[in-house]
């Protein structure tokens, strides 16, 4: 053995101790700069070449190279040993997934107004316009515009809350059928989502002060089917696919023919039984529904040999009852945080 | 309405069970609230009392020999007293099953009993509503008639809801014909004819005078030979179904005659009244009238009354009146079917306080033709209880005849989606009682019956049509929905300003608009002045629905009063004040919070920041431009942590905390923050535009000034903007200061200003001269120094 190999087998060997040696990074940058930095112990050895006969320095050269490539490539190793090391001690770590999580500062938006969201976005679909009006109104608005005169039998199905004489708190979002009509020509298209009023005894059921939702499309060819059609679809569209919807004959002034709107309970998907729901008869009601009245479309200056139109004035309350199982009309107006944060 | 099954089923056949008919009804417009299921009772039958003995071992006890149609007599013993021999009663035999027994071969005292003799309520008739003791029947009953099948004492009673479009269907018979138009079976309607032909004695014929318009039709007719007594069992049996008690023979029939026809009646006792004469008039100031049920009314001319020449007799189409009031002694009566003027009715109705059957028809508005129908078919049943009918006097103009009503047949097709062929539109229309010409291909006329009042246009005729055809015939198709030009903006920002604020973490609440005099209490025991004149409702159902809300902050405050826990909730709804008379609306949005007290130097208010910071966060969502704050002192709120939001120098929203003293009067235990907005003031959304970042570095100085107590963050920065000019790009005051070594009335204020050129890097030179030039204009403009 050359000298120079023994003097490079001794570097080899130290090197190998010194790097086992150093256990962080600091150590084998320390191992990095004694053996392989600019006066470290390699390149004393490469300025012995200099003396060495000049045949024999391209070998030892070489010899030198090769055993610096080996060192360094022990030196990565090295590395990557003390790197994946430290990931060893955060990669142990062990925490309870199933410890609770502090709530998301998150606010809710009142499930009657989802009602009238979804409702609005499938007749929005549809190309209605949702417009939004007031809740005190005249009673030409209320009553008079939409066949109800003074005197008429009907008033008394609509208890309101009287401002003047000539004033009140809307007991139905129908006035707006007027004001739409009014301001615009046919064709029209509107839903009109809004709280109306009327003096009931506050209970389970009932509530003195509630949200309606008024359909209104008046066009040429416009007929009673359709408004099955866009009934049905709505009601898809809140409780699921398979819903049907049912007609009864009823009366209200403002619409001929009228019909009281029925959809199949969504909770015992019409089979009725022992519901509660439904009381059994496998149907819950929607409200009240028609074709205008020609002495509506004609109050606002419609031709009705012309036109025809549908509208249907829905209570949101009870579609929020029936779509969330709930047993109190009361609790969306009590608004527990308890009760909005569930129903999220 | 209560009604019989087995009343109906006198005037048409009924196929299905009392659900099927339920539906049936409904399907026609008649929904029906309830379905009264009767007991199962079998084995009753029609039986007379052959002959009676006292029991021989017992006192109260008498034994009958009662003959049931067939067979030997049966031996029945009954402690009932109204019991004589040659009556008809009703027996249950051997097996019978009544509501609480059945009957069994059993001894009473030695005597074997073969069944029993049955009362009202065995039979599941009201006990008081009857005869004490044994239900006595009517003689043309047969011995052996099955006495529930007799008065179809199984079937169930509707309670049908009638619209108050068809007060002709208040009526036995109105829902009879409904239904055998439907079914297209015959109806069996009794005959209109009325029995009374004969002329008055002198002297007796009953005259009506109209001294009001509210009367337009008045049927007076004159019975004698009239002995008051007690109704058929038949018609009694009827009544009680519909839950009418049976009075007597002649109330009865008028009971009977409206409950079959629709139209009330009222009989006077004739040796009460004055000449035979009756005046239908508007009552007089002061006018006293003790009516049937001994209530004395003092009235006013806005009551109707039907009175004599001497005083009033009765409330018209309401109630009758004590004084002419047939009794035991009652020999001869006046009939009186008559049509008032179904507003008339309905207000003096509302006035008094009360309704009777007869009001709630006469205030839909009768047919008059009903008037004249009712009369004849109570003078047949006055007839079949012996009383001698005279002709009918018939008062007011004379019942017009109904006018055809011109159809266009394609209406079905264009309101319906359906067609028709035009014969069996016209079967429809005759199976309701129409008269109907087939003018062409495409007209009809239809002459709508005399008992309908509401069948007077085209579209009319499509619903009747559409209702015969049934409902469930409509075909559900998708309209074509024309383009329009109506806006949705408003309803748009309301589902904005809800979805931002749910992101905010406010939670969306609704709380009533109709409040009482409490609110104005609690702001009293906090000494704050209402801030709105209240809209005040007539007509509340109690004193907490007096007023509407002028402004949402209080059914906020309200809920964290309830609450009782830190929340952050949002309400968006309308409010209303009043000024000279006008009622003003507007729709607002109020959001806010509470939140524990901090413990934090008396000039920070870290919550204030907060909603400052949210209610920026909203503005800028909705809006999509950047509100300046100016300090503002307004009602309810703290005077030194209120500030309005602005844009254009417009208000925009108000922010800050609730007064303390307001707080503490809703009991609410924390501090309320709240930010209200008039949601007609917010501009429409402006579309921000992309401004590129410059490419060169910026640089930035921190001063920190001493100023007065009140000069505030914003002029500082405003006077530092404007000084710099457009190489400034920001000024923000980001600390503050009180205390000893700032000195008395100073506070000490840390701004870091930002500078920054579009074309190339600042320097320190130009940096520092645009410093110098903000700090004179500090100096000059807000006194401000640099602190040492």
């Amino acid at each position: 053995m050359s000298e120079l190999a023994a003097q490079l087998a001794d570097l080899q060997s130290r090197f190998a101790a010194a790097v086992a040696g150093a256990g962080d990074e600091r150590a084998l940058d320390a191992v990095r700069v004694d053996f392989l930095g600019r006066s470290g112990a390699v390149t004393l050895l490469r300025r012995g070449i200099g003396q060495l006969p000049a045949e024999e320095r391209p070998t030892a050269g070489k010899e030198i190279n090769d055993v610096v490539e080996r060192l360094e490539a022990q030196l990565q190793d090295a590395q990557g040993a003390l790197e994946s090391r430290a990931f060893d001690a955060d990669l142990s770590r062990t925490i309870d997934v199933t410890f609770p999580a502090p709530d998301a500062a998150v606010g809710t938006i009142h499930p009657i107004r989802r009602i009238i969201e979804d409702v609005c976005s499938y007749f929005e679909r549809m190309g209605f316009a949702v417009v939004l009006g007031p809740e005190v109104e005249p009673d030409q608005y209320n009553f008079d515009a939409l066949n109800i005169p003074a005197d008429h039998p009907a008033r008394e199905g609509f208890d309101s809350f009287w401002i003047t004489d000539t004033l009140l708190l809307r007991p139905h979002t129908s006035p707006m059928q007027i004001r739409t009509m009014e301001q615009h020509a046919p064709p029209i298209a509107v839903v009109a989502p809004g709280r109306c009023y009327r003096r009931d005894a506050v209970d389970a059921r009932h509530l003195f002060q509630f949200n309606q939702i008024e359909g209104l499309l008046v066009a040429e060819g416009i007929h009673f089917g359709h408004l099955k059609g866009a009934l049905t679809g709505m009601c898809r569209e809140l409780f699921g696919d398979d819903q049907q919807v049912r007609f009864r004959p009823s009366f209200f002034p403002f619409t001929e023919p009228s019909a009281e709107v029925d959809t199949t309970c969504p909770k015992c998907r019409g089979l009725g039984d022992a519901c509660n729901m439904c009381g059994g008869s496998g149907w819950i009601e929607l409200g009240g529904a028609g074709m205008v009245h020609p002495n509506v479309l004609r109050n606002v200056g419609y031709d009705p040999d012309v036109v025809s139109g549908w509208a249907f004035g829905f209570g949101i309350e009870r579609l929020g009852l029936t779509r969330y199982e709930i047993d109190d009309i009361r609790r969306f107006v009590e608004s527990d945080p308890d009760f909005l944060m569930q129903l999220h | 309405m209560r009604v019989p099954i087995a009343w109906l089923r006198d005037y048409v056949d009924l196929p299905g069970n009392a659900q099927a008919i339920a539906d049936r009804l409904a399907m026609l417009g008649f929904p029906v609230d309830a379905i009264e299921t009767r007991p199962v009772i079998t084995g009753v039958v029609a039986g007379t009392i052959v002959s009676l003995e006292k029991h021989p071992n017992a006192d109260r006890l008498q034994v009958g020999s009662i003959d049931v149609g067939a067979g030997t007599p049966l031996t029945i013993a009954t402690a009932a007293t109204n019991v004589a021999a040659g009556q008809r009663i009703a027996v249950a035999t051997i097996g019978a099953r009544l509501p609480l027994l059945t009957i069994e071969r059993r001894k009473m005292r030695g005597v074997e009993s073969e069944g029993m003799m049955c009362s009202a309520d065995e039979l599941a008739l009201p006990a008081d509503w009857f005869e004490d003791g044994i239900l006595q029947l009517d003689a043309d009953v047969a011995p052996g008639t099955d006495i529930v099948e007799h008065f179809r004492l199984g079937d169930a009673v509707l309670d049908v809801d009638v619209t108050s479009n068809r007060p002709d269907a208040l009526s036995m018979l109105g829902l009879a014909r409904e239904l055998a138009a439907a079914l297209g079976t015959p109806l069996r309607a009794p005959s209109d004819r009325n029995p009374g032909t004969a002329a008055d004695p002198a002297g007796t014929a009953p005259v009506v005078t109209l001294d009001s318009a509210d009367c337009t039709r008045f049927v007076a007719q004159r019975f004698d030979g009239v002995r008051v007594g007690v109704a058929p069992t038949w018609m009694r049996v009827r009544l009680a179904l519909a839950g009418q008690r049976p009075i007597n023979n002649l109330v009865d029939v008028s009971n009977f005659a409206m409950l079959e026809t629709g139209q009330p009646l009222h009989f006077y006792d004739d040796a009460r009244l004055t000449n035979h004469h009756l005046i239908v008039r508007d009552a007089r100031e002061g006018e006293k009238l003790v009516t049937l049920d001994d209530v004395e009314h003092e009235l006013t001319p806005q009551a109707l009354v039907v009175a004599d020449q001497a005083q009033a007799q009765g409330l018209a189409g309401l109630k009758g009146g004590k004084a002419s009031e047939v009794s035991a002694s009652t020999t001869a009566i006046v009939l009186e079917s008559a049509n008032f003027a179904g507003a008339r009715i309905r207000r003096m109705s509302a006035k008094l306080g009360f309704r009777t059957e007869g009001s709630t028809r006469h205030e839909k508005g009768l047919a008059p033709a009903l008037a004249d129908i009712g009369a004849a078919r109570a003078a047949q049943l006055l007839v079949a209880i012996g009383a001698n009918a005279y002709a009918p006097h018939a008062f007011g103009a004379p019942v017009a005849a109904p006018e055809p009503v011109p159809f266009a047949v394609r209406d079905v097709k264009r309101l319906l989606g359906f067609e028709l062929p035009n014969e069996t539109i016209a079967a429809h229309l005759r199976a309701l009682g129409c008269e109907v010409a087939i003018v062409d291909a495409d007209r009809l006329d239809v002459t709508p019956p005399a008992w309908r009042k509401d069948i007077v246009i085209g579209a009319d005729i499509v619903e009747e049509i559409a209702r015969m055809a049934g409902y469930d015939n409509v075909v559900a198709s998708m309209p074509a929905v024309y383009p329009n030009d109506v806006s949705s903006r408003p309803y748009r920002l309301e589902r904005k300003l809800a979805c931002a604020l749910a992101a905010l973490g406010y939670h969306e609440i609704s709380s009533y608009a109709l409040h009482g005099p409490a609110l104005a209490a609690k702001l009293r025991r906090a000494g704050i002045r209402p801030s709105h004149a209240s809209v005040e409702v007539r007509n509340p159902l109690s004193e907490d629905q007096r007023y509407l809300r002028y402004a949402l902050g209080p059914g906020l405050v309200e809920y964290f009063a309830r609450v009782g826990r830190p929340i952050r909730v949002f309400e968006i709804g309308h409010a209303f004040t009043t000024a000279e008379g006008v009622v003003e609306e507007s729709a607002l949005l109020s959001f806010g919070f509470t939140a524990p007290a901090t413990d934090e130097p008396e000039w920070t208010d870290s919550s204030f920041l907060r909603l400052k910071s949210d209610a920026i966060a909203l503005i800028r969502n909705v809006t999509g431009r950047f509100p300046e704050t100016t300090r503002d002192v307004r009602n309810a709120m703290h005077p030194g942590k209120t500030a309005v939001l602005m844009l254009d120098g417009r208000e925009i929203a108000a922010i800050g905390q609730i007064d303390p003293r307001l707080g503490h009067a809703f009991d609410v235990p924390m501090p309320v923050y709240v930010c209200n907005m008039y949601l007609d003031a917010l501009p429409d959304n402006a579309t921000p535009r992309d401004a590129p970042p410059s490419k060169f570095p910026s640089t930035y100085r921190d001063l920190a000034l001493v100023v007065d107590l009140d000069v505030d963050a914003a002029a500082i920065s405003q006077t530092i903007v404007k000084a710099i000019g457009e190489l400034c790009t920001g000024a923000r005051v980001f600390d503050e200061y009180r205390g000893k070594q700032v000195g008395e009335g100073k506070k000490s204020v840390a701004v870091r200003v930002t500078m920054q050129l579009r074309d190339a890097t600042i320097t320190d030179a130009e940096a520092d001269l645009a410093i110098a030039r903000a700090l004179d204009a500090l100096r000059e403009r807000t006194g401000a120094t640099i602190r040492g």
